[in-house]
């Protein structure tokens, strides 16, 4: 946890050796920055009798017993279909009017918090506002903004960070990419899911060849660009968001370029093409490629604003070509 | 102006069912016809008490309230049946149903009589003709028998149906008054309970004839305006009108708005269920009532409408009551999104008079203020007839309060 | 894990802990049965987590052999299954064994199952409770006290304390307190000596439990042990372990409401009134208020009335044995009166009012052990 999430890790840790957790926890953060597994490692920290510094030893009866969801105490809520229920959120109402099974240490977690039908956040809200002392919540969500502003407001906001690159590409080789592929995508996304998506997509596959391709073309048949975007490229990237996309691996070949010209090498992305990102750089000067990038940037705007993907491309292929 | 009818006059009929629950019951199982049959509470005990029973039954001296066991005795052949209201409601508002196709002007005044306003119908035939279509079509098409009085009001038509029981038709005219009512004892005249019939005969007024002719003064100084109310049925004079909506009126009480533009404003919204709360409020005091229901519609900006109501464990009537429990319905069911239009209503609404308050043990020494005045009400009350109190806030009500009947209930929003 | 027992004895026991399991539970492991085998006995543990249930079976019982051979060990089976095998097992005997792959084996004369468990681990465990907390009741008296209190409590989840019953010690007694803020039911027996010491003060234990510890104990004198746990009560009968979770917070303070003095006192026969209210009540019923009057007439009589008015009206006259004070007229619901007069164990009551609108108390003429507070309604 602490290599994932430092800030946050050291402060939950430093509450738990206090003694000093809080009623109510909402942990914000996007996809993959390890919501989930931050909230069960509070929930075994609090029931955990062997912890250590705070962190739980993942062995024990109540630790074991978290994961496979037979803590009498501990309760985790999900939403059940499309939203959270105002039934699920009455047994725990129930729940917290009774004392706890095994003690009187009680810990909930609210999963896509933000599911929460109006009338189950009305409900919740009524038990956060009369927080018992033994009882811990921990909501989680991806929109914070989509939770009551009541609920906010009564519970400790704590943001999950996105992963650093660096921890982003060990998950991923973790998680068995190799790691030329880890460094791909690490850098098109900071979310591990993500992430692993795209490497297990085969549209995604072919953008990088046609990418290639373009970067090719342009050196040895500036010619055929505009017929290669015509037929090529843009049957590919069909919507905005796809052609974003390949704007953005363009973007990483360019500033592979200028790396190699700035004589970075290890922070290249696409370092197993070493030999095309060597050749191209003999195209376009050290000067030409930062260029370049800004012709990218422009062009992405454009793209923002509504411009035709099509002109977008045409005249972005005439930049390169100058 | 019809050949049948007195000039100025009106022709009222009071339908009343003969042993309602038993005679449905009779219906349902044809086999049960001219037996004694009685309904019950609790058949299989013997504590059970007879709500009402049949004529056969009756003819043996069953009577309603009277202990299981001894209606056993008198009658030992007394088949008994639990009640099946749903049943008797249904069979009722067939009943009344059939009352309709002859006038609009039908007043249910319980699930089993009714009185109707004739007067313009004289398509359908004399009054007596009228009365006796009505019995033969009760009883072709629910196999259900009732009694009929015609009379010039309420109250007469009222007492002539109490004449001939069971299936008749009793026409009391104004002139028969000395005949027919005066000798009758004054414990049979409608609108005299247990209570007031005691009362009546300490001052010597054993009959209806009597009360007709007794001292006005004495009789308001003893029974406050109900005492010149009664006197002046006991002379075969009641104005009050045939009102079909008497039973309707009170079921609920409801304001809607459209806001002026869709908005997600709390302000705004809060302003409106105020405003609709306050709308609600007045009107319920202008009658006197409170409900036990309250209902929030909401429309949103692409016109979807909801309705949601919630059961509140007590009476409401005042504006904050009402706007509280709004504003909780709204909270609970609003998504976030625009809103068009608001209404509240509030239902199961009945007049103070029927009304009760279970007492809470947390708060019922909050209540300890009214107390005296609770006191005060009852004393007088007993001194001066039920609605001697009502009656008095009600028009002092309407001293401060312009908008008066005539305009009704569509001129409050 | 190996047991081999008589077959007749642990179906009782399965039956007894299955009352406290559930299908519906959120927690995966309580829709099952827990075994577990000592050198001694054997307990079975059945839980919905508000509820737990013990049945233990000793292995020898007064010089009679309940099981013949016990290897310690423990295992959680489903409940949906294991109960049904046992109950229709050819042999009078059966032998239940698992393995340390929590495989276990069930066998009986020439028919053998084969069942997956769980590990007993995952099974909650229930905390030790105090011993200088604890004292004994008879059975039957027991009963008694959870049926004078347990039909007050409240229903509704808004004051959630109040949906159970208030146990505490209080002026050398034992108090059993329910309020569902209408009426108020309260039972309590003065401590024995030995009992004088107490730890706890007071708990609240949910008025759904007390229904099923109700059903479970025998009508019997035999005692049985109640534990108070700071989470927990246990009620220990002879091989019979019941535990209940408890109601958090604070109970409000009900004696400062009860009224002390009276203005009118009746004094009437415990059974006529019952039923008078009873036969009144028929009509209340239906108009959903279910509201009755009652008014004294005298110092002989009192009228009960009830009028409802789509469908009628009753009238009825008692005699009582006697009135005090004031002449009096109140309404009330006849479904509070029913249900104290109900479990007045006294044909005589007394009856004292402070008012119409005022909480008035129901208690037999022969003992206070047993209140019964209604509060009033009011009529407009």
């Amino acid at each position: 946890m602490k290599s994932i999430q430092p800030v946050v890790s050291k402060m939950l840790v430093s509450s738990i050796n206090k003694e000093r957790i809080s009623h109510a926890y909402l942990l914000h953060g996007q996809r993959g920055t390890g919501k989930k597994y931050l909230a069960i490692l509070l929930a075994k920290s609090i029931f955990c009798k062997h912890q250590e510094r705070a962190e739980p030893c993942n062995t024990c009866r109540d630790c074991q017993r978290i994961d496979s969801g037979n803590h009498p105490d501990f309760h985790w809520i999900e939403p059940d279909g499309a939203s959270i229920k105002k039934e699920q959120i009455l047994h725990l109402q129930k729940e917290f009017t009774y004392t706890g099974m095994e003690s009187n240490r009680k810990v909930y977690i609210v999963s896509d918090a933000e599911k929460m039908t109006t009338n189950a956040s009305n409900r919740l809200l009524k038990f956060l506002e009369e927080p018992s002392m033994d009882t811990t919540a921990i909501l989680l969500t991806e929109n914070s903004q989509a939770i009551l502003p009541t609920i906010q407001s009564r519970c400790q906001l704590i943001s999950l960070r996105p992963l650093n690159n660096k921890q982003l590409i060990e998950k991923l080789e973790q998680e068995g990419l190799t790691e030329a592929n880890a460094k791909i995508f690490a850098a098109v996304t900071n979310d591990l899911n993500e992430a692993l998506e795209k490497s297990k997509d085969e549209w995604f596959a072919n953008a990088r060849k046609i990418v290639v391709q373009l970067v090719e073309m342009l050196q040895t048949n500036p010619n055929e660009v505009l017929l290669f975007i015509h037929t090529q490229w843009m049957p590919h990237f069909k919507e905005r968001p796809q052609a974003q996309q390949g704007l953005d691996l363009l973007l990483l070949w360019f500033k592979d370029m200028v790396y190699y010209h700035i004589d970075q090498k290890e922070q290249m992305v696409f370092s197993y093409h070493y030999d095309k990102i060597e050749k191209a750089a003999m195209h376009w000067s050290k000067k030409h490629a930062t260029d370049n990038l800004s012709h990218i940037m422009d062009a992405k705007r454009k793209l923002e604003q509504n411009v035709h993907p099509q002109l977008v491309m045409e005249q972005l292929t005439l930049h390169f070509q100058r | 102006m019809s050949k049948w009818n007195p000039k100025n006059g009106r022709v009222i009929l009071h339908v009343d069912m003969n042993s309602f629950y038993a005679s449905v019951e009779a219906a349902y199982d044809p086999s049960l016809k001219g037996k004694p049959i009685a309904i019950a509470g609790n058949p299989e005990e013997r504590k059970g008490i007879i709500v009402t029973s049949s004529y056969e039954a009756r003819k043996k001296g069953v009577k309603t309230t009277m202990p299981l066991w001894q209606a056993k005795k008198l009658c030992s052949n007394l088949i008994v049946m639990r009640p099946n209201f749903e049943r008797y409601r249904k069979a009722s508002k067939e009943m009344f149903n059939i009352l309709f196709r002859f006038t609009p002007f039908v007043e249910p005044v319980s699930i089993d009589e009714g009185y109707m306003d004739i007067t313009e119908c004289e398509e359908y035939g004399s009054p007596i003709d009228i009365a006796n279509q009505i019995q033969k079509i009760i009883y072709q098409e629910l196999d259900l028998p009732c009694s009929i009085g015609i009379a010039p009001n309420k109250f007469l038509a009222k007492m002539a149906s109490d004449m001939k029981k069971p299936n008749g038709i009793t026409i009391l005219r104004k002139r028969n008054v000395q005949e027919k009512l005066w000798p009758l004892s004054i414990d049979h005249m409608y609108g005299v309970g247990e209570k007031t019939a005691l009362k009546l005969q300490e001052i010597n007024i054993n009959t209806i004839g009597d009360l007709a002719s007794a001292n006005r003064a004495q009789l308001k100084q003893l029974l406050g305006i109900n005492g010149e109310k009664l006197q002046d049925r006991a002379n075969g004079l009641d104005k009050r009108a045939v009102d079909p909506e008497s039973i309707h009126r009170f079921k609920s009480i409801g304001s809607s708005q459209t806001l002026p533009y869709d908005t997600v404003e709390v302000q705004d919204i809060d302003r409106l269920l105020h405003t609709l709360s306050r709308n609600v409020a007045n009107r319920l005091s202008r009658k006197d009532a409170a409900g036990q229901t309250l209902q929030l519609m909401i429309r949103f900006h692409n016109r979807k409408t909801i309705t949601r109501s919630k059961k509140i464990n007590k009476h409401i009537d005042k504006e904050e009551e009402i706007f509280v429990h709004a504003k909780i319905l709204f909270e609970e069911n609003w998504d976030g999104t625009a809103i068009r239009l608001l209404g509240v209503t509030v239902q199961d609404i009945i007049t103070k008079e029927q009304m009760v308050t279970q007492l809470d043990l947390f708060s019922y020494q909050e209540h300890q203020e009214d107390e005296k005045l609770y006191e005060v009400m009852t004393h007088l009350k007993d001194k001066y007839g039920d609605n001697i109190i009502r009656k008095a806030s009600f028009n002092e009500k309407r001293k401060f309060d312009l908008k008066t009947s005539f305009q009704k209930d569509f001129l409050d929003d | 894990m190996k047991i081999i027992m008589n077959r007749d004895r642990l179906i009782e026991s399965v039956q007894h802990v299955m009352k406290a399991i559930s299908q519906k539970t959120t927690i995966p492991i309580l829709t099952g049965i827990k075994i577990e085998a000592t050198e001694t006995q054997v307990k079975l543990t059945g839980s919905d987590s508000d509820i737990t249930i013990e049945a233990v079976i000793p292995k020898e019982e007064e010089g009679i052999i309940l099981i013949d051979e016990i290897v310690p060990g423990s295992i959680v089976l489903h409940a949906k299954y294991f109960p049904e095998i046992i109950r229709k097992l050819p042999n009078e005997m059966v032998e239940i064994e698992s393995d340390d792959k929590l495989q276990l084996s069930i066998r009986s004369g020439h028919a053998e199952f084969h069942l997956n468990g769980q590990d007993a681990e995952e099974y909650p465990h229930l905390p030790l409770l105090q011993s200088d907390s604890s004292f004994s009741l008879p059975n039957d008296l027991l009963k008694n006290m959870i049926r004078q209190t347990v039909f007050a409590v409240s229903t509704s989840e808004t004051r959630p304390i109040l949906t159970g019953v208030n146990i505490k010690v209080e002026d050398d007694h034992l108090h059993f307190i329910a309020t569902d803020s209408h009426r108020l039911a309260a039972r309590k027996i003065p401590l024995e000596v030995d009992q004088a010491n107490l730890s706890f003060s007071q708990v609240v234990i949910p008025g759904k439990s007390l229904n099923e510890l109700n059903k479970i104990l025998e009508d019997t004198d035999e005692k049985i042990e109640i534990q108070v746990g700071e989470n927990q009560i246990a009620f220990q009968a002879e091989h019979l372990y019941f535990v209940t979770r408890l109601l958090e917070g604070k109970y409000p303070e009900t004696s400062r409401l009860i009224p002390d003095q009276s203005k009118t006192i009746i004094h009437a026969d415990t059974k006529t009134l019952l039923q008078s209210v009873d036969r009144a009540s028929l009509l209340a019923r239906e108009s959903q208020n279910n509201v009755v009057r009652l008014e004294t007439k005298g110092n002989e009589v009192v009228e009960i009335t009830s009028n409802s008015p789509e469908i009628g009206k009753v009238e009825e006259e008692i005699t009582i044995k006697g009135m005090e004070g004031e002449d009096l007229k109140i309404s009330f619901s006849s479904k509070y009166m029913i249900d104290a007069l109900k479990i007045m164990e006294s044909d005589q009551v007394k009856i004292e009012f402070t008012g119409a609108m005022r909480p008035f108390i129901i208690k037999p003429v022969d003992n206070d052990q047993i209140l019964q507070l209604i509060l009033p309604v009011r009529t407009y």
